[in-house]
């Protein structure tokens, strides 16, 4: 009975986890180049069920199969499936269609990521809206010229209608395992390609964050009415073990 | 990895606030629908992740879109608009540099070049007394009509542009001034290369979208909604978590 106690608690742990995430990938709804973050759930450790007639001199303990205690969050996993183009208008707001990253320079290192928003800085630098420096196919940062920028869909660069450097597009065979996602909207990863793939630069749109509202919702109801579950079991239990107190040490 | 029902309550509290903030900054846009020059302004939100961490999203900060405005025509020759980079330069009262797309300006009765506020344009030359029909070229010569009825150059007028100019601060009443983010200033004539040209009789119009910011301000209720939902889940929760033992 006191094992059954945990399996419920760690049941509303998991709903409280996933309740977090949920939260986090409602949040970031409106973030471009967000990619919403998944949970799993697994099982927790399993015992074995045993059963005994009370008389255990006359007939042991009898094993009668496997009992699981609860629940436990499993791995998160971002997904990386492509959000929807979003025009703005703006010359220095570049989409990716495909599965490449733009890469950034930031004092921890180079990364990875989806989120276009640039600008020109005072010193005629690209660099990100959080002041990142965007890097070239050969890892340098990128100084424009005066003059209007435009880009290809190959990524490349020109002030004026002159090529001014070419973006460094970083593509993963297997961006689940290759790619950690370690801070806001940037992810760390290996230090150069390891993929090949077609991935389209869009000048003047925005790719809007792939969290999927109709299912954040759906999955906000069925975390609230899990975790609701779990924890009328927690008092079932709580209740029954009462009463088995009560009832067992009452003599006569 | 933790996980406190008390920090999830505050990812949405976050959120909340942000968007409070960018309905101010839709509010904004929407109220300048009609401004002449104005350029309309975006939220930036950005993910908070430290190490695993979730901590939802941030509006990391607000952008000034620098896009060009379509041009309406106006039946003064002093209302000037600018077609491509640049800004007017005028002397604020405490005599700094502010710098404005809105150029509709009046003569006073000082016979200075001023803006709506009153603010003198900075520029090359006078109106002389007796000068009438003043006009200006697209690469900002202004001419006039002398006491003699002989057309004349009265002067010239320079635009100015910034590395960044989404980088300008807001002085209020569609005044910018430089910053440290927007770059130093750089002057040039109208026209030359990379400076947009002026045309006389025309203002520019707001750059804010409307049908844009609409469905901005819908999309910023339903996300609102969603958040409010997350955040009284949450609440739930932790009330169900207290209530855990029954009486």
């Amino acid at each position: 009975m006191i094992k059954g106690l945990y399996s419920a608690v760690s049941a509303m742990v998991m709903n409280a986890t996933r309740q977090q995430v949920l939260s986090h990938n409602i949040s970031n709804v409106q973030t471009p180049g967000f990619k919403q973050i998944l949970t799993t759930a697994t099982g927790f450790m399993q015992d074995q069920a045993a059963y005994s007639n009370g008389n255990l001199q006359a007939s042991p303990i009898e094993y009668v199969g496997n009992m699981g205690l609860g629940t436990q969050i499993g791995q998160e996993f971002v997904d990386y499936g492509q959000g929807a183009m979003q025009n703005t208008g703006n010359p220095l707001d570049f989409a990716l269609q495909g599965n490449g990253f733009f890469t950034v320079k930031t004092p921890d290192g180079n990364r990875y990521t989806r989120d276009g928003r640039f600008l020109r800085d005072a010193d005629n630098t690209l660099v990100t809206v959080d002041g990142f420096q965007v890097l070239d196919d050969g890892g340098q940062p990128i100084e424009l010229p005066d003059g209007e920028v435009s880009v290809s869909l190959e990524g490349i660069l020109s002030v004026n209608g002159t090529e001014v450097a070419t973006l460094g597009i970083g593509i993963f065979d297997d961006p689940e395992a290759e790619l950690q996602h370690t801070e806001g909207n940037l992810f760390t990863g290996p230090a150069a390609s390891t993929g090949e793939g077609v991935t389209q630069v869009v000048q003047g749109y925005l790719e809007s964050s792939n969290a999927n509202v109709s299912q954040l919702m759906t999955q906000l109801v069925e975390v609230g009415r899990s975790y609701e579950a779990a924890q009328k079991l927690v008092q079932n239990q709580d209740e029954l073990l009462g009463r088995t107190i009560a009832s067992l040490g009452r003599i006569g | 990895m933790p996980s406190y029902l008390f920090h999830t309550l505050n990812i949405s509290r976050q959120d909340i606030l942000s968007h409070m903030v960018d309905l101010d900054v839709t509010s904004s846009n929407l109220a300048n629908v009609n401004t002449a020059g104005y350029k309309a302004t975006r939220s930036n939100f950005q993910e908070m992740l430290n190490e695993q961490l979730k901590e939802g999203t941030l509006m990391s900060s607000t952008q000034m879109l620098t896009m060009q405005g379509t041009l309406k025509t106006s039946s003064s020759a002093l209302d000037w608009a600018i077609q491509g980079e640049g800004y007017f330069s005028l002397t604020l009262p405490d005599g700094t540099i502010g710098y404005t797309r809105d150029g509709r300006f009046a003569l006073d009765a000082d016979r200075n070049l001023v803006n709506a506020n009153g603010y003198p344009l900075v520029w090359d030359g006078e109106i002389a007394e007796g000068m009438t029909n003043i006009n200006i070229t697209a690469n900002g010569t202004i001419t006039a009509v002398d006491a003699e009825g002989a057309t004349v150059e009265a002067g010239t007028v320079q635009l100015t542009r910034f590395p960044n100019p989404s980088g300008l601060t807001d002085n209020g009443s569609n005044i910018l001034l430089e910053s440290d983010v927007s770059g130093a200033a750089l002057a040039g004539d109208p026209g030359s290369e990379n400076f947009g040209t002026i045309s006389g009789y025309k203002i520019e119009n707001s750059n804010v979208d409307l049908g844009q910011e609409l469905t901005r301000l819908i999309a910023l209720q339903r996300n609102l909604t969603m958040s409010l939902k997350a955040f009284q889940q949450t609440d739930t929760m932790i009330s169900e978590a207290i209530n855990l033992r029954k009486a």
